[in-house]
C-alpha cells in the first residue's frame, strides 16, 4: 500500500525511478510547493460542488480533502473526509489518500486505506486534487466489487438494505 | 601668696596678648608686641596649660564666629531683597567675612605659637585652620535659599561681562563703573577663603548651563541654513571659558581641571544644541535641504551624544501630531517623506535612523487610499518635482526583501557594522541601498500594485485626453521600465500602441470608400480590453443616429481587421456639440451621457424623467443629475416636475450659472474602476479560499483563518489582507448568515457543506 510509506522513503525510490529527470532536489520541491499552490487556486476558484480540499496546517504537502456522498446512493447526505499526503515527488507519484471518517464500502478497509487504480498504478501526473476527489466519489458510487478491501461490503452491496445499515453504522462513528 | 600674685598678673598677661579670653572681640585688638608675646607663651608653658589655653581661645573663637560672624554673614542672604540688591549684598557679606578673616589671622596665628607652631585642626598652617574654621561653621549654618542671591551676583556678573556699551546693570552708570572690579574682588576673596567651590561652584555650574541653553536658543533656534557648531564652540572657548578662567583666576587649579571642566561644558553644549535640533526636526526635515547645515551639524553632533532614542522618540512623536493625521493631503506626507527620506541619509548613512523614523510614515501611508496614486501622479507629474526627478536618476528597484545581494563580501574591507541599536532581525543591506522610489513602492511591498495603480492612472489620462499625442508618457514609461523592468510595464506598453494604433486605424477607416460619414464625423479609441484596467460599467442607449453610424464604422474595422469586431463603450468618451438654437450657437465639448440626452431633445421637446430615463437606460438619479448641466446651461428647463423642455429661446434675464462647476464634478470622475471594487474582488477570492478551509478543516480561529490566507492565498497581484480588515470582512459574512462565529471559531453554517 503504497498510501502508508513514509514519503521520505517513498521518494528515495522514486528518485531512483525517476532519474532520468534529472532534476536536483531543492528544484523539484519548490516546483512541487508550485504546482500545489497552483492546484489550490484553481480548486478554490473552481467552486467545485461536492468535493473540496485544503492544507491542513502550514504544510503545503498534507490536505484534508472532504467528499460529498453521491446522490441517489446510499452515501447521500453523507460528508467524507479524507487525508491527501503529497511525496515530494508530486506530481510523478500519487498523494497518499486514505479516509479519515469511517466509511463502509467495498475498496476501503477498516483503516480508511483505498483500492483505487488511479492511485497505484495507473497514476498520471495529469491528474490532481479534483480529480482524485471525483474519482473517489465516484468510487462511492459503484464499487469495484473484484478486488475487495472489504470482504464483508463487496458481499453486502448487492443486498441494499443491509448495506445501507452498515454503511450508516459506520459513518455514525464519526 | 606669690604664687597667687604672680597668677593673677599671669592671667591679666594672657588676657593682654589673648583678649579674646576677655570676650573682647572689638577690632583692634591691643598690639603686644614681640617680646610681650613671647614672654606670655613662656608664661603659659610654664604653667604647662598651653592645650587648655589653646582650647579655650578656639573654643572662644568659634563660639563668636557661631554666634555672630556666620549668622551676620547670612543675614546677607535674606530672600526678601529687590531684584539688583543682591549683587551688592554677596559683595557686602564676602568683604564682611574677609575683613573678620584677615582680622583674626594674626589670633589664630599666636595661639598656634602655644602648641609649638603646630598647627590647629591638623591644618597646613594658621591661616588655614582659621579659613577652616570660618568654612566649617558657615556651611553648618547654609540658609535654605542662598543660591538666589549667589545665583542673581553671578547672573549680573554675566551681563556685567557681556555688557559692550550700555550702562552697567548694577549700579546704571556709565561703563566704567567699579562693578566689574568689586566682582572680581569678591572672586579673589572668596578664593582665598576657599569658599568660592563649597558655595558657590554649584550656582556657577548651574548658571553657565542655563546661560549656555538660552544662548543656543537664542543664536540657533529657526534658523536652519547654518552651521552653528564651530561658532558655538569658539563662542564657549572665548566667552565661557575666559569668564570662568576670571572667576577662578586666583585659585591655582591645575590646568588639568580647567580642561576637564571645559569637556564637561563642550559636551554639555553638544548636547544642548542637538536637543533644540531635535526637537526641530520636523522643521528641519520640512524645510529640506535648505536645512541642510542643520542636519550636517546634528549629524556630527550625534555621535558625541547619546541623545538617538531621544531623537526617534520625538520624530516619531512630531510625525504623529503634525504629518500623520487625516488633515494632512497625501502629496503633502509624500513630500514630507521624501524630505525624511533624504534628510535622514544626511544624518545617518546607516539607514537605521530612517528605517525607524519612517516605519509609522509606512503604516500610515498604506492605510490611505489614495497612496499609490498619489505616488504614481506625482511621478509622472510635470514640472519641478522630486519623485520626478528621482525617477529619472535612479535604478532598478529591489522590492523583493529576499533578494539580498552577495556583492557585500567583495568589499569586505569598507564594511561597517550595525549601530548598536539595530533590531538584528533585519538585514542591512536593504537598508542602506535603498532609494527614494523603491522605499515609496515598498511601502506597499509588492511592484504590482504599483504598477496597476499605475496603468489605471494612465488609462484613465490616455482616455480624458483623446490626443494622440504619447510621446510624454512613452517618456515616462520607459524610465518606469528601467526601474520595474519590461515584464510588469508590458500591459502599458500595449495601452500606449493601442492608442497610436487607434490613430492609424481611424485614418485608415476614414480613406475607406465604404465609409461614410453622412451625418458626423467619428474617431475611435481602440483598446485592448485584455491589456486596460477594467472600465466602469455603465448602460447608455445612444441615438440611434450615431448608433447607425458607430455601425458603419464597426463595418468598416471588421473589413480592415479581418476576423476583429468593436464593442463599444457607449459611456466613454468626448463629444463636441455644435448646438444651434433659435437665437445663439454654442459650441461644446461634452461626455457622451449629456450629448445623449440632448439629442433627444431633437426629436421632441420635452420628455418627462421617466420615459427619458427608460430611452437612454440611464437611471432616473443619475439622470437627473447630468441633465443639471444642461439645466445650468439654459438649454433645458423643468417646466414641471419630472418633466423638461428645450429652450430655444433665451431670457436674457436668466442669471447664467457657472458651468465649470458642474463640468469640474463630472471630470473628477474616474472612468476606471474604483479600487474599492477591486478590493471587493479581492476579498471574494479570499473568501473562496475560506470556504475551502472551514470547509475541511471544520472551524478556526481567526488568527489561523489570517495565517493560512497568508500562507496560501495572498500571491501574485493580490495584496496582503490586514487582520483587522479580515475580522470585518468576517464579521460581515456572519450577518449575511453565511459563516458561524461561536467560541472564538469560525465555521460554516451546517446546511450550506458542499
Amino acid at each position: 500500500m503504497a498510501q502508508n510509506v513514509d514519503p521520505y522513503h517513498a521518494q528515495r525510490a522514486n528518485n531512483s525511478k525517476h532519474s532520468e529527470e534529472g532534476r536536483s532536489n531543492t528544484n523539484d520541491s519548490h516546483a512541487v510547493t508550485k504546482r500545489l499552490q497552483k492546484e489550490l487556486m484553481s480548486l478554490m476558484m473552481s467552486q467545485e460542488r461536492g468535493v473540496s480540499a485544503f492544507p491542513e496546517g502550514d504544510n503545503l504537502f498534507r490536505w484534508i480533502g472532504t467528499i460529498a456522498g453521491p446522490k441517489e446512493t446510499v452515501y447521500e447526505l453523507q460528508k467524507y473526509k479524507l487525508c491527501l499526503q503529497f511525496p515530494n515527488s508530486y506530481p510523478y507519484t500519487a498523494p497518499g489518500v486514505k479516509f479519515i471518517t469511517p466509511c463502509f464500502h467495498p475498496n476501503v478497509d477498516n483503516n480508511g486505506n483505498i483500492c483505487l487504480d488511479i492511485l497505484k498504478d495507473k497514476w498520471s501526473a495529469l491528474y490532481d486534487v479534483r480529480t482524485i476527489l471525483l474519482s473517489i466519489q465516484s468510487l462511492l458510487a459503484e464499487p469495484n466489487i473484484d478486488s475487495p478491501l472489504n470482504a464483508l461490503a463487496a458481499e453486502l452491496w448487492s443486498k441494499p438494505s443491509e448495506y445501507k445499515k452498515h454503511v450508516l453504522d459506520t459513518y455514525k462513528q464519526v | 601668696m606669690d604664687a597667687n600674685v604672680d597668677l593673677k598678673k599671669s592671667w591679666i598677661m594672657i588676657k593682654h596678648t589673648f583678649p579674646i579670653l576677655d570676650n573682647n572681640f572689638n577690632w583692634p585688638y591691643a598690639q603686644t608686641t614681640d617680646a610681650q608675646l613671647f614672654e606670655t607663651i613662656n608664661l603659659i608653658n610654664r604653667f604647662g596649660l598651653n592645650a587648655t589655653i589653646k582650647s579655650l581661645i578656639i573654643s572662644k573663637f568659634e563660639e563668636h564666629v557661631r554666634k555672630f560672624v556666620v549668622p551676620k554673614f547670612w543675614a546677607f542672604f535674606t530672600t526678601d531683597i529687590n531684584v539688583g540688591e543682591g549683587f551688592g549684598n554677596f559683595f557686602k557679606a564676602v568683604d564682611y567675612l574677609y575683613t573678620f578673616f584677615t582680622n583674626h589671622i594674626h589670633l589664630i596665628g599666636n595661639t598656634s605659637l602655644l602648641c609649638n607652631s603646630k598647627p590647629i585642626y591638623n591644618a597646613e598652617n594658621a591661616t588655614d585652620s582659621l579659613k577652616l574654621i570660618i568654612r566649617a561653621t558657615l556651611l553648618s549654618q547654609l540658609p535654605l535659599n542662598y543660591n538666589k542671591i549667589i545665583e542673581e551676583f553671578y547672573e549680573t556678573a554675566l551681563k556685567l561681562e557681556n555688557n559692550d556699551d550700555t550702562a552697567c546693570p548694577v549700579c546704571g552708570n556709565e561703563p566704567e563703573c567699579s562693578c566689574l572690579i568689586y566682582f572680581h574682588a569678591t572672586n579673589s576673596k572668596l578664593v582665598e577663603l576657599k569658599l568660592l567651590e563649597p558655595l558657590c561652584g554649584q550656582v556657577l555650574t548651574s548658571l553657565i548651563y542655563g546661560y549656555i541653553e538660552s544662548y543656543i536658543n537664542k543664536t540657533c533656534k529657526d534658523n536652519f541654513d547654518n552651521s552653528y557648531i564651530d561658532a558655538l564652540e569658539k563662542w564657549l572657548d572665548q566667552f565661557i571659558i575666559n569668564w570662568l578662567r576670571k572667576v577662578y583666576g586666583c585659585d591655582g587649579s591645575s590646568e588639568l581641571q580647567e580642561q576637564e571642566y571645559k569637556q564637561k561644558l563642550t559636551n554639555l553644549l553638544y548636547e544642548t544644541y542637538t536637543k533644540v535640533r531635535i526637537n526641530q526636526l520636523f522643521n528641519i526635515i520640512i524645510e529640506y535641504p535648505e536645512s541642510s547645515p542643520a542636519l550636517e551639524d546634528l549629524s556630527k553632533c550625534l555621535p558625541k551624544t547619546d541623545l538617538r532614542p531621544l531623537l526617534t522618540k520625538k520624530l516619531q512623536k512630531a510625525m504623529e501630531t503634525r504629518l500623520l493625521h487625516p488633515g494632512v493631503s497625501t502629496p503633502d506626507i509624500l513630500t514630507a517623506y521624501v524630505a525624511s527620506i533624504r534628510s535622514m541619509r544626511i544624518l545617518d548613512p546607516s539607514g537605521l535612523l530612517l528605517d525607524v523614523v519612517t516605519q509609522p510614515m509606512h503604516e500610515y501611508l498604506r492605510s490611505r487610499e489614495d497612496t499609490v496614486r498619489c505616488v504614481v501622479s506625482s511621478l509622472t507629474e510635470e514640472g519641478p518635482n522630486d519623485l520626478a526627478e528621482e525617477l529619472v536618476k535612479g535604478d532598478a528597484v529591489h522590492v523583493d526583501e529576499t533578494a539580498a545581494s552577495d556583492e557585500d563580501t567583495e568589499n569586505w574591507e569598507a564594511w561597517m557594522p550595525d549601530p548598536v541599536d539595530v533590531d538584528p532581525s533585519k538585514t542591512s543591506n536593504i537598508r542602506r541601498s535603498a532609494d527614494i522610489i523603491s522605499m515609496l513602492v515598498s511601502v506597499y511591498g509588492s511592484k504590482e500594485l504599483f504598477i496597476n495603480e499605475y496603468r489605471t492612472l494612465l488609462a484613465d489620462r490616455l482616455l480624458s485626453q483623446f490626443s494622440c499625442d504619447t510621446e510624454k508618457e512613452i517618456r515616462y514609461l520607459e524610465l518606469l521600465k528601467l526601474r520595474f523592468g519590461d515584464s510588469q510595464l508590458h500591459y502599458c506598453e500595449v495601452m500606449l500602441k493601442d492608442i497610436s494604433d487607434s490613430k492609424r486605424i481611424n485614418h485608415h477607416i476614414k480613406q475607406d470608400a465604404n465609409y461614410t460619414d453622412n451625418s458626423f464625423p467619428i474617431s475611435a479609441l481602440i483598446v485592448s480590453a485584455q491589456f486596460w484596467p477594467p472600465f466602469k460599467d455603465e448602460q447608455l442607449e445612444l441615438h440611434p443616429k450615431v448608433l447607425s453610424q458607430m455601425e458603419t464604422f464597426t463595418k468598416s474595422f471588421e473589413a480592415l481587421k479581418g476576423n476583429r469586431t468593436l464593442s463599444w463603450k457607449n459611456h466613454l468618451g468626448v463629444v463636441d456639440l455644435e448646438i444651434e438654437l433659435k437665437d445663439r450657437v454654442l459650441n461644446l465639448s461634452v461626455t457622451p451621457v449629456h450629448a445623449a440626452i440632448l439629442m433627444r431633445f431633437q426629436d421632441q421637446d420635452d420628455w418627462c424623467l421617466d420615459r427619458l430615463s427608460r430611452t437612454l437606460h440611464i437611471p432616473p438619479i443619475i439622470l437627473r443629475k447630468k441633465i443639471r448641466f444642461w439645466l445650468s446651461h439654459g438649454l433645458i428647463d423643468e417646466f414641471m416636475k419630472d418633466c423638461f423642455c428645450l429652450v430655444e429661446e433665451h431670457d436674457t434675464n436668466v442669471p447664467n450659472l457657472n458651468a465649470d462647476v458642474v463640468l469640474d464634478d463630472y471630470e473628477s470622475e474616474s472612468v476606471m474602476a474604483s479600487t474599492q471594487d477591486q478590493r471587493e474582488e479581492e476579498l471574494q477570492t479570499f473568501w473562496s479560499y475560506i470556504i475551502g478551509m472551514l470547509m475541511n478543516l471544520d472551524s478556526l480561529p481567526l488568527e489561523r483563518i489570517h495565517q493560512m490566507l497568508k500562507m496560501f492565498a495572498f500571491q501574485g497581484p493580490t495584496i496582503e489582507c490586514s487582520l483587522q480588515e479580515l475580522t470585518q470582512f468576517l464579521d460581515r459574512k456572519v450577518r449575511e448568515q453565511k459563516l458561524v462565529f461561536s467560541g472564538g471559531l469560525y465555521k460554516l453554517p451546517k446546511n450550506d457543506m458542499l
